[in-house]
């Protein structure tokens, strides 16, 4: 495989290139006095930081819905940001022809929850910092593609510090047009795929019900994950409740009942509805106010049942979403 | 909301394993109950006037009747709500019959299980809307495959009744298995002239196209206006068919599927069927020694064909009677099961046979073996249990009727279902034995079962005359049974699009949301399965109906 | 029925295709084939018509277990819906693998034909549940 290596400073000179067309933008992060953060640069870049070492939401949750014609959004974002863009572009939220997305080696981040101190931006200093377990976001200490090998191009780091600009697809060629020097062949090590043991999740409902006791269906979870993209959500009525009337009804018929919360309907109906979409981003979590383990549930649940169908949440764009096709010679025991 | 629950007795049926009248006291407490009724006979004329009267004198906008299962009575019950002014869909049946009262005995279980499956009825009737059955046109013509005895009676009574027809032929001639029978039981007569006569009577109408060496090349559409693409000899042809009869029969048991019997090797084990045609040319000696075998392929758990294939055992007798009237002093020995002489007189026959001298051994024969001194017949003596070996110089073989060979290929075609021996299943056994699952396709003759000649063409005569209520009226209801799409809640994430089969889901490039190709959609209801927020609803099954039947059933709401 | 009865027979929800599983139900029915009374079935046009939400919301309100049941592949009479209705349910029943309640879900294939394999599939489920819940009961 080959790519561009980057001298310093290149990254900034070829997005700033891009920038010269008037329909042309770049989401990536800012830094300034309040630290790093999302932005949509125009005409050129201003403070521009490769990385964001705090994550307070996916990116791509900004992104739903955009259909514009013309211009064209260069997409400088961590891997579970692209990913989940690439899965929003099946879900036909986001056009193909309005992005260029390009991942960027993650190093880990910290929960804007957890922030109690300034924390370094640049690579090595994030790198001596993450040293200490306990400072990376739990999401993050467990995320299994840290790597920039998704969407269209990717700007992976070397074991001596080099940072590459490598394409995926025709376009992010042009992300690589705009970068000074020649193609060289990528050093192995990029290549390789880190072996890694996932454990299976697996919990009951007694721990389900103790980890969610707290939550208090404010449905922030939902509205921060960038995959429950629905306009009207099912869960936005109370209708899926028996309430007034209809719970005193029972009540007469068969006694007494315990409260019905529907909170465990709204988890696991959400849970189905994001398993072949998850991308283990921990937004949901971020967004509680209540501290529920959010990540280790949606993320676990969903890997589970991504491997059934060996499909991988925003791998690529070409892969449909398992529930909408099927092989008539496959899942020989499916029944009982 | 003015609710009218009007529980059946059927009679015994219903009332002697649930108390109906505890369930009809039970929801008069609902307040949106306003009548709740037990009656003998709902479906009965006074039992039809009662619901309409309780609908005209109490307003009632949802009727719930807890009897048989909705498949039965559904269009008779529609037209009563019709009656009284009242849309049909906003009646909800609830099977308290096939699914309680006759699948467990216990009185107080029955009638728990009846009161959650009427309450089920009661919310999910909350939801139900009034839809509009679309009205089609019905085409009047039909398809007939196969041109055996009952595809040929189908399509004489058609035809006389004024219905253009379209009989299609897999082999080049009419007539099917009949035509190689000699001499058909009961009457004696020729097949040849059997179905020689029927065809002569269908070629002189002029409403009747006959297609030969044909095949079924492709089936679409639905009831009243079926697209049949046919592979005649001279290409294709294009047929509209409002509704269309399978008759394509039966296939003789190849007895060599079980090699125990010694046949298809040698020329001492032949068949009934080649008994029939060859009974002139066989070369027997003077006396002979002849043993014929019942069930051959019938009544055979283990070859998968459990059951009895009706003509065999006549035919078996016929077999014998024809050798003793030939060689007075022949030995005939039948093997047996038990006899089950079908048709009227068949009784009579099997002790005619046993006064000419034919011998009958209950017995299981374990095998047939061929050798230069006779064919040695094996078994064992069921009556006496004794093993027995016995020397033939031939031995007939009364084959039973295996499913037809295209069974599987047309059901795919017409998108029907087999049963489990590979017949064509009627939709009711008793109640709808003409029916098929799909609306204005019918069975007719042997392809749905062993029959006999008479049998199947009063069959075939039975089925033409339900396919010609159907097709006489000229025009159809479609179940409104379809998806739509609420244009204000669809995401426009073309998930619906992606899974629907029918490809009936269009997405509208300018609003960014799908609709629904009414015309296409066959109303399965993945899309909206597949739809994370049921912005695409299926009309009749929409989530809250179904919801509310769950809860119900636990009683949650 | 006392009390007692109640809380141990299981209460199973049942999803049935009106073109094969609701049909052979029918079947037998009008063959007096016998079943425990505590399986309900609820009608759908196919079983790829079964949202995997009405399972999860059957068991959260309180069933001890849910079947989904359909044609078998390649007979669905809307041509291709069990395929569909295949993955979704076996990705739902890996979901509750995760959450230790396997059990609970079972996918079963049975043509209008087959009113046998019907009682058969419903009881042996009814039983294995009824087990369960009895010994869990006890412990
Ligand atoms: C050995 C034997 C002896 C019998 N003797 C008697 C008797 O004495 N008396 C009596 O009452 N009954 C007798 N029967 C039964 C009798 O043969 C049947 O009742 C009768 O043939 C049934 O008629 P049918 O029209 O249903 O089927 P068939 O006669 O099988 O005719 C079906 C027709 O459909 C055609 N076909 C098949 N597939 C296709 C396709 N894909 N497309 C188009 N066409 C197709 C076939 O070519 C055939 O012409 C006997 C049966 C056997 C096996
Ligand atoms: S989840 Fe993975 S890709 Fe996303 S911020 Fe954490 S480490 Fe980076
Ligand atoms: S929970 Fe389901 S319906 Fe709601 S937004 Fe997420 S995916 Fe859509
Ligand atoms: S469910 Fe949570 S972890 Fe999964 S994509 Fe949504 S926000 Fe990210
Ligand atoms: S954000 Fe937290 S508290 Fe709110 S619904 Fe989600 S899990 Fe419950
Ligand atoms: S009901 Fe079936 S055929 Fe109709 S649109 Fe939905 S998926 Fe397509
Ligand atoms: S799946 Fe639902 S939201 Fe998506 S396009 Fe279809 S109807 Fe609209």
């Amino acid at each position: 495989m080959k790519g561009k290596k980057l001298k310093t400073g290149e990254i900034e000179n070829a997005l700033n290139r891009f920038l010269k067309d008037e329909q042309h933008l770049v989401l990536g992060f800012k830094k300034d006095e309040s630290g790093v953060s999302h932005h949509i640069f125009k005409g050129s870049l201003d403070h521009y930081s490769l990385l964001n070492p705090v994550f307070g939401a996916n990116a791509a949750l900004y992104l739903r819905r955009l259909f514009s014609k013309g211009s064209q959004v260069m997409l400088m974002l961590r891997p579970c940001e692209i990913r989940a863009c690439v899965e929003l572009n099946k879900l036909t939220q986001i056009e193909r022809e309005d992005i260029i997305a390009v991942s960027i080696d993650c190093p880990g981040t910290v929960s804007s929850k957890e922030k109690k101190e300034e924390v370094p931006a640049e690579l090595h200093e994030l790198n001596d910092y993450f040293k200490n377990k306990d400072s990376m976001r739990w999401a993050c200490s467990v995320c299994g593609e840290k790597r920039a090998v998704v969407g269209d191009a990717g700007i992976r780091i070397d074991e001596k510090g080099n940072y590459w600009a490598i394409p995926y697809t025709e376009k992010g060629e042009v992300l690589l047009s705009l970068i000074d020097g020649e193609p060289e062949e990528v050093p192995a090590e990029l290549l390789a795929a880190k072996e890694q043991k996932k454990d299976k999740f697996q919990v009951d409902m007694e721990i389900f019900n103790k980890d969610f006791e707290k939550c208090i269906m404010c449905m922030n979870c939902r509205d921060m994950c960038p995959v429950c993209y629905c306009i009207d959500c099912v869960f936005n009525g109370d209708e899926y409740l028996p309430k007034g009337d209809a719970l005193l009804n029972k009540v007469f018929r068969i006694g007494s009942v315990k409260m019905p919360r529907g909170k465990d309907l709204f988890h696991f109906i959400r849970m189905y509805h994001v398993s072949q979409t998850c991308v283990g981003c921990g937004a949901c979590e971020e967004a509680c106010p209540q501290g529920i383990p959010l990540t280790k549930y949606f993320k676990g649940v969903s890997e589970r049942l991504q491997d059934i169908f060996s499909y991988m949440s925003g791998r690529s764009f070409d892969e449909p979403i398992p529930y909408v096709t099927f092989l008539e010679d496959e899942l020989k025991d499916a029944t009982d | 909301m003015k609710t009218g629950i009007f529980i059946c007795h059927c009679g015994h049926n219903i009332k002697h394993t649930v108390d109906v009248k505890k369930l009809s006291e039970y929801f008069k407490k609902f307040p949106n109950v306003t009548v709740s009724q037990d009656y003998v006979f709902v479906c009965s004329e006074p039992g039809q006037d009662m619901i309409k009267e309780a609908i005209e004198k109490e307003g009632l906008d949802r009727v719930i009747i807890a009897s048989c299962t909705p498949s039965l009575h559904g269009e008779m019950f529609k037209d009563v709500l019709k009656k009284a002014d009242l849309n049909p869909f906003l009646l909800r049946r609830v099977s308290i019959r096939e699914h309680c009262s006759w699948v467990g005995d216990d009185i107080e279980a029955n009638t728990e299980k009846a009161k959650r499956y009427i309450l089920a009825g009661l919310y999910s009737s909350a939801h139900h809307v009034p839809l509009e059955e679309k009205i089609v046109e019905v085409e009047k013509s039909a398809l007939i495959i196969g041109g055996g005895v009952s595809g040929l009676s189908a399509a004489l009574f058609l035809s006389k009744m004024g219905m253009q027809v379209y009989l299609v032929e897999k082999e080049a001639e009419l007539g099917g298995h009949v035509r190689a029978l000699k001499n058909v039981w009961p009457s004696g007569r020729d097949g040849k002239s059997i179905v020689d006569e029927m065809v002569a009577e269908l070629q002189s109408r002029n409403n009747v196209e006959i297609f030969t060496s044909t095949t079924i090349g492709g089936f679409e559409g639905f009831f009243g206006n079926y697209e049949v693409k046919l592979d005649t000899p001279e290409g294709q042809r294009k047929v509209i068919a409002g509704g269309a009869i399978i008759a394509i029969g039966f296939s003789p048991f190849d007895p060599s599927i079980k090699p125990e019997l010694g046949y298809g090797y040698d020329k001492r084990v032949i068949t009934t069927l080649e008994f029939e045609q060859n009974v002139d040319q066989l070369q027997l000696p003077e006396n002979p020694r002849v043993a014929i075998l019942h069930c051959v392929g019938s009544r055979d758990d283990q070859l998968g064909k459990p059951y009895c294939s009706r003509v065999c055992c006549v035919n078996a007798l016929r077999v014998g009677d024809a050798l003793k009237s030939r060689y007075k002093d022949s030995y005939v020995e039948s093997f047996y099961m038990d006899v089950r002489a079908h048709p009227k007189g068949g009784e009579e026959f099997f002790e005619d046979t046993q006064e000419k001298g034919v011998l009958f051994t209950r017995a299981n024969v374990a095998e047939i073996t061929p050798t230069p001194t006779g064919v040695v017949v094996r078994g064992e003596d069921t009556l006496f249990g004794e093993i027995f070996e016995r020397r033939f110089d031939l031995v007939v073989l009364s084959i039973g009727m295996s499913p037809p060979e295209d069974s599987k290929l047309i059901a795919n075609l017409l998108k029907i279902t087999l049963d489990k021996d590979q017949f064509f299943l009627e939709a009711h056994i008793k109640l709808r034995p003409f029916d098929t699952a799909v609306k204005g396709i019918f069975i007719a003759g042997s392809c749905s079962g062993p029959k006999d000649v008479e049998e199947s063409i009063n069959h075939g005569r039975a089925s033409a005359v339900k396919l010609f209520g159907f097709l006489n009226l000229g025009y159809a209801y479609v179940d409104p049974f379809i998806s739509w799409v609420d244009p204000k809640r669809c995401s426009g994430c073309r998930m619906c699009e992606q899974a629907c089969v029918a490809k009936a889901i269009k997405y509208d490039e300018e609003k960014r949301i799908v609709r629904v190709e009414e015309a296409a959609c066959m109303g399965c209801g993945l899309c909206n399965a597949t739809c994370p927020s049921s912005a695409i609803i299926l009309k009749g099954y929409i989530d809250r109906m179904i919801d509310d039947e769950i809860s119900a059933f636990m009683e949650a709401i | 029925m006392t009390d007692e009865a109640k809380e141990k027979n299981p209460e199973i929800v049942g999803f049935a295709c009106s073109y094969c599983t609701f049909k052979a139900s029918e079947m037998a029915g009008s063959l007096r084939m016998k079943y425990p009374e505590g399986v309900k079935l609820i009608q759908v046009p196919c079983s790829s018509r079964v949202d995997p939400a009405f399972v999860i919301k059957a068991v959260f309100e309180g069933a001890d277990g849910v079947f989904v049941a359909g044609c078998h592949p390649g007979d669905c009479h809307f041509i291709k819906g069990n395929y569909y209705t295949r993955r979704k349910i076996v990705a739902l029943k890996e979901m509750f693998d995760a959450f230790s309640m396997k059990e609970k879900l079972r996918l079963f294939w049975v043509s209008a034909a087959e009113a046998r394999r019907f009682i058969d599939k419903v009881t042996t489920f009814y039983n294995d549940i009824k087990e369960k819940k009895n010994e869990r009961e006890k412990a």
